[in-house]
């Protein structure tokens, strides 16, 4: 449809207040976002407008179940561990499946449809709630090998983590109103 | 078209997902269902976002999403304003 190349990608900051220029292989794109004036109070302010959208897009509309029952399956994989073999991935893949389930219920409900490969999370989130949970849901499963019962407290840590962390994120996150900017808004 | 605060907002909602649904949009930027339904015309006419009509529990639910050049517009719109705030620093 339209050729893009972003290595025509050019801006004009000359003047103060500042043009908001860009120019780039797409003309008619180009033409559309060209020539404006902004401030840097008020390009400040429009970049904080978009990451609250973006923060509100990744975790609002969550429901407290979701946060519980993944980190009720998350804990079952160190307990997984005590079981028999044949059982242990039974009970692994049965989680699995069920993890995977809710969370499609979960974006349906939502009404945000998320990409395969990427979602609305910034990767420090991702990592704050993904990677302490996995963490000591290895050491836990790993540490059977030293005390059987390892696993129990482990399954327990992992939950707490892993919900808790969740939960406070959606809230803190979903709390952000959706902030408004000094400008000459308009429909045109 | 996207410096205007509400379309500025409705792209950065747009752009991390595939889609998001008209009334779960609504929720997200707190506006009405007028003003969104103008804005996602504009852009839209704009070549900017699309629209498809899709069914969940037996109703008929609006997905708005954003196409390439969509993408690229709040892109390099985003990167001219990083440019000046860099600038006013």
């Amino acid at each position: 449809m339209f050729q893009v190349n972003w290595k025509n990608l050019e801006f004009f900051l000359d003047d103060d207040p500042t043009p908001l220029r860009f120019r780039h292989g797409n003309s008619r794109v180009a033409d559309m976002e060209t020539g404006g004036s902004i401030s840097a109070a008020e390009a400040s302010a429009a970049l904080a407008s978009v990451r609250g959208s973006r923060a509100r897009v990744a975790w609002t509309g969550y429901p407290r179940w979701y946060w519980l029952t993944t980190g009720a399956g998350f804990a079952a994989m160190p307990l997984a561990t005590l079981l028999p073999t044949w059982l242990g991935v039974v009970l692994i893949a049965l989680v699995a499946v069920l993890v995977a389930r809710s969370a499609v219920v979960v974006g349906r409900a939502r009404g945000v449809c998320e990409h395969w490969n990427r979602a609305a999370m910034r990767w420090q989130e991702v990592t704050l709630l993904y990677v302490p949970a996995v963490v000591v849901m290895m050491a836990g499963s790993f540490g059977k090998e030293i005390a059987w019962w390892l696993p129990i407290p482990a399954a327990v840590i992992v939950f707490v983590l892993f919900a808790g962390t969740g939960l406070m994120l959606t809230r803190k996150r979903s709390a952000l109103r959706p902030t408004t900017r000094p400008t000459t808004d308009s429909t045109r | 078209v996207i410096h205007a605060p509400v379309r500025l907002r409705i792209c950065a909602a747009l752009e991390p997902v595939r889609e998001i649904e008209f009334g779960a949009l609504i929720n997200l930027l707190g506006i009405s269902k007028s003003a969104l339904s103008k804005h996602v015309s504009v852009l839209a006419d704009a070549g900017y976002v699309t629209q498809r009509r899709g069914v969940r529990d037996t109703r008929q639910r609006l997905w708005i999403g954003l196409t390439d050049t969509g993408h690229t517009a709040y892109r390099g719109h985003v990167a001219a304003l990083h440019q000046i705030v860099g600038r006013g620093k």
